[in-house]
């Protein structure tokens, strides 16, 4: 540490390093870093709320957990999971760290509202904490041993009338989940403004590397949808705490209609955590191939178009809810149209490496893993999006394997492909390339092993959300516990595999280990205070990798 | 390849499999075939020797990329066309004059079936098989979702609305019922059975009234000491003045309670019902470790009363009733004495079974209706006539076979290892009752 003297050698992480200079910062980089510990914290706390009740569906009949505490369980896992970790997860780290160095700014365009935003963040999760451990009700019945555990337990959906009718913890959960949209609203906002505005110059729209473009889909769908689970939220606070009667049936409300604007957020938020992983992968597998990404306008059309598609399909959760049957058939219908721009990507991102020059550091054997998964995700999705189909499915565990086919194989493998790709560039330092390789290896294996055998139980008739179950479905239930801990052990791998690097690395990273094009390779590793040393500009688009050759297109 | 769905049990349910296996078929075909491809140019074209080659600047192909936007266009509109019609098949509304409709109703943690009839059931349902059923459903309290996994159909209990399944089962055998919409606490145990029958036993099975019958007839106390047991009061209160979880229902009726808050109230009515409905509002001092449930949705009004009548009985002057048997001895150690003959009979036709082949009103079930059958006259199948006096009717319950009536089959076992005189009296006097 004698090189902080050295003028050269000072960047964004030495520059200063008191507390305070990291928790008043309003350098994007440090505020993404920030971000990446505080969900990092929230990960494992999920992934544990996880293995526990899977270590309870080990075996048929009760085992260790009761009925409550297997529902507030699941609970804790499915809402820290969602409005805790994934929400924000690759927008507010690696977004809030790359935005402006792929752009070529000097941070983002309202660095203190972006402080804000994690601050917000900060009292949503401190809010959320408070409704896991629920000292109130605790206090105020007098020490009673009935209060001391009682989280909310109405799954991470808060579905009415049993969200008007559970335990009080639903307040702070439904509360936090509204502080934290101001959040995700405010950094989408950040981000808009930041695309529109502060692009270097040269850098026009379709030389946006297609990370930028997932990220400002994503944003588009932050501050447009976010506004209406808010006001959802508040709206069943108002019924429990005022008995204003909206959506319980016995004070004249209707349960659908909670079902309709929750999902009206909760499924395009699914696209603010599939976009960003998408855009990862378009930007690791050209690197790895030495080729442009194939088909650029396409690729970016196809993030544009499922922003715009997902706000339109909400109700594909709702089959079997009570709506009307021509509800039903216009959703189905649509949910058509958010397959086909998603299968366009896919085979854009094969079509990549044709005749590449193909090696496989960790971060490319993530984005392959992450097409596999995809492929999967995807493809269940047809059986879902299929009225008649999924009829059968809705509410089982198909659905359960699905979304985590979609949302841990692609949104966190994404997280973590994007972790390893631009760690040399955040920490300045490498990592140990075969522990990251064992750790994929194991993530990879554990978590199929984990979910394919949900699908198997989904097909059987397995409900989901269920303490106990029949005896027949007990072989799978034990491949998936036993799945789930080696998918953990490779996530804690992975993780500390980073952590020791960081901290304990000697191996300094270079400007550029990967030859890549893209502009924030440009600048030193880590890079400093501002950046960039002298003002960037560009003259192509990140992707102009290999030799032109005749027809081979434009981007 | 997949195939783990399970028994098909309804008309819609082969339907459903074929376009459920033609999208697995093209799932594992488009997955292998681009996965494969991956695989294939990751080996085919991996940097050798950790020197990259010279690689060519494709930037995309229009053709190409048409091809591969309108495949999967024609193949979705394909899937999501016959998803329709074959929902539409699934929802149809039946205007078959034979189909059964059934009244369901979710609740914290149960499934309750009401049907035409009156008759009504919990956790278990029966349908007649080849025959259109339709379950129209609603909620007590909260989100439920009825799931037929044989029969391929869900749907949504919501409170405040009526929603329905509907299904034609083509295949006699007992099928699983899950709440699949999450509900609280013992939502995995919110099962019911479904069991699909012939016509036949359907008819004999909805008409066989004889198990509410009972519980509705019975003097308060004795459903109080009943429901004392079935809804497992027994657990946590004891009969005898011992101190288990809970205060003992010896004496209590009347008395003064002292609560944890310092507050007091006599036990009457109004405070036993509240003590059921909602217990956590007036905890007894000294019995405020582990919190009694909420029976509230779980037990009717006359079921309350009942636990008034049974707990104002024990006062010490008689004997605790003891657990009754299993279902089929109900009423054995009934004190019949007291009954008039016609009460006798009665009795014998609710408890013998007689209820479960004929019956009351006239309808021809596997035998002839009691209703306005004494006096009557009428040809047996052997050809000969017969008139429906004491003697008949004495003689068809002791000796059935010997007089079968025409039009009907033999099935009847003789009783006479099982009633006494005064019970074949009592049915005699009882079935004069019954004369138009």
């Amino acid at each position: 540490m004698s090189a902080h003297a050295d003028g050269d050698d000072k960047n964004y992480l030495n520059c200063e390093t008191t507390l305070w200079s990291w928790i008043s910062t309003v350098d994007h980089k440090r505020i993404g870093l920030m971000y990446l510990f505080t969900i990092t914290a929230f990960f494992i706390v999920g992934g544990l709320a996880a293995l526990t009740f899977r270590i309870e569906l080990f075996s048929s009949g009760a085992q260790f957990l009761t009925p409550d505490q297997y529902n507030v369980l699941f609970t804790l896992h499915g809402a820290i999971m969602i409005f805790l970790f994934i929400v924000p997860g690759i927008p507010a780290t690696m977004g809030n760290f790359l935005l402006p160095l792929m752009i070529g700014a000097k941070d983002v365009a309202f660095p203190r509202l972006n402080l804000l935003s994690y601050y917000i963040y900060v009292v949503g999760a401190a809010m959320a904490l408070i409704a896991i451990f629920n000292p109130f009700d605790y206090i105020l019945s007098g020490f009673s041993a009935e209060q001391a555990f009682n989280p909310a337990d109405t799954g991470w959906t808060f579905y009415a009338p049993y969200s008007v009718k559970s335990g009080s913890a639903v307040v702070w959960m439904t509360g936090a989940a509204f502080v934290l949209g101001f959040s995700s609203i405010l950094t989408g906002l950040n981000f808009i403004v930041t695309v529109h505005k502060l692009r270097c110059p040269g850098m026009t729209w379709n030389r946006l590397p297609v990370f930028v473009w997932a990220l400002y889909a994503t944003s588009v769908i932050q501050t447009l949808a976010t506004p209406v689970v808010g006001m959802t939220l508040v709206l069943l606070i108002m019924e429990r705490v005022m008995g204003v009667g909206i959506f319980d049936p016995s004070m004249g409300g209707d349960p659908v209609l909670y079902e309709h604007f929750f999902w009206f957020y909760s499924h395009p938020v699914v696209y603010i955590m599939v976009l960003p992983a998408f855009g990862v992968v378009g930007e690791i597998i050209p690197v790895f191939s030495r080729k442009p990404i194939f088909g650029y306008k396409m690729v970016v059309y196809a993030s544009v178009a499922i922003a715009a598609v997902g706000f339109l399909v909400w109700a594909h959760h709702m089959f079997t809810s009570g709506i009307s049957d021509w509800t039903a058939i216009y959703f189905s219908v649509a949910t058509f149209g958010v397959a086909i721009p998603t299968a366009v990507k896919v085979f854009n991102w094969v079509s990549t490496m044709y005749k590449g020059s193909i090696s496989f550091e960790t971060p490319m054997l993530y984005a392959m893993a992450f097409i596999f998964l995809f492929m999967v995700a995807g493809t269940t999705g047809v059986y879902l999006a299929t009225l008649a189909v999924d009829v059968y499915y809705h509410d089982t565990y198909f659905v359960v394997a699905h979304f985590h086919y979609t949302i841990q194989g692609g949104a966190v493998i994404g997280l973590i492909a994007a972790l390893h790709f631009w760690f040399p560039k955040i920490s300045g330092k490498m990592y140990n390339e075969p522990v990251a390789k064992l750790a994929w290896f194991l993530v990879f294996v554990g978590f199929n092993l984990t979910f394919l055998p949900q699908f198997v139980l989904g097909m059987e008739g397995m409900p989901r959300r269920y303490f106990d179950y029949l005896p027949e479905f007990q072989p799978m239930h034990r491949l998936s516990t036993i799945g789930s801990f080696i998918n953990g052990f490779g996530y804690t791998f992975a993780l500390l595999n980073l952590l020791y690097a960081a901290v304990f690395g000697r191996v300094k990273a270079p400007r550029n280990p990967y030859n890549s094009l893209s502009l924030e390779w440009k600048t030193a590793s880590p890079p400093s205070h501002h950046n960039f040393d002298e003002d960037p500009e560009v003259d192509d688009y990140p992707y102009a990798y290999g030799t032109p050759v005749e027809g081979g297109g434009h981007h | 390849m997949f195939r783990y769905l399970p028994e098909q049990a309804s008309e819609v349910a082969p339907k459903v499999d074929w376009l459920h296996h033609w999208i697995t078929d093209l799932s594992v075909f488009f997955t292998v075939a681009i996965c494969g491809a991956m695989l294939y140019f990751a080996v085919r074209y991996r940097k050798r020797d950790g020197v990259d080659h010279e690689t060519p600047r494709i930037e995309g192909n229009n053709f190409l990329e048409i091809v591969w936007t309108v495949v999967p266009t024609i193949i979705c509109v394909f899937v999501a066309y016959y998803g329709v019609v074959i929902y539409r098949d699934m929802v149809e509304v039946s205007e078959d004059p034979d189909q059964v409709v059934i009244n369901g109703r979710g609740r914290q943690w149960a499934w309750d079936f009401q049907y035409q009839n009156g008759k009504v059931t919990t956790n278990e349902f029966v349908v007649p098989v080849n025959r259109p059923i339709r379950v129209v459903l609603t909620s007590t309290d909260v989100l439920h979702s009825f799931f037929l996994p044989a029969m391929r159909v869900k749907k949504d209990v919501v409170p405040g609305m009526y929603t329905y399944v509907s299904f034609t089962p083509v295949k006699e055998g007992e099928y699983h019922t899950f709440c699949t919409e999450y509900c609280g606490k013992d939502h995995s145990y919110m099962l019911a059975s479904l069991k699909v029958v012939s016509q036949a036993e359907y008819d004999r099975w909805v008409n066989d009234r004889s198990a509410e019958l009972m519980k509705a007839s019975m003097s308060p106390a004795k459903l109080g000491a009943k429901l004392y047991y079935e809804k497992g009061c027994n657990a946590c209160h004891s009969l005898d003045g011992s101190k288990v979880v809970g205060p003992t229902f010896l004496k209590l009726f009347g008395t003064e309670r002292v609560f944890s808050d310092g507050s007091k109230a006599t036990a009457d009515e109004n405070y036993i019902k509240n003590s059921i409905l909602n217990p956590q509002s007036q905890i007894v001092e000294g019995y405020d470790a582990i919190p009694m449930p909420s029976f509230d949705g779980q037990i009717n009004d006359n079921e309350i009363t009942g636990i008034i009548e049974f707990l104002r009985g024990l006062d010490g002057s008689a004997p605790a009733p003891e657990q009754p048997e299993a279902d089929e001895e109900k009423g054995q150690g009934e004190d019949l004495s007291a009954l008039s003959p016609v009460e006798r009979g009665k009795w014998v036709y609710e408890n013998k079974l007689c209820i479960t082949c004929h019956s009351l009103d006239g309808s021809k079930l596997v035998g002839p209706s009691f209703k306005g059958l004494y006096g009557r006259e009428g040809e047996l199948n052997d050809g000969s006539t017969y008139v429906a006096n004491d003697e008949y009717i004495q003689k068809s319950i002791m000796d059935p076979a010997s007089q079968i009536v025409k039009g009907y089959q033999p099935l009847m076992p003789p009783y006479a290892q099982q009633l006494g005189d005064e019970d074949v009296q009592g049915v005699i006097e009882y079935l004069k009752t019954l004369k138009e």
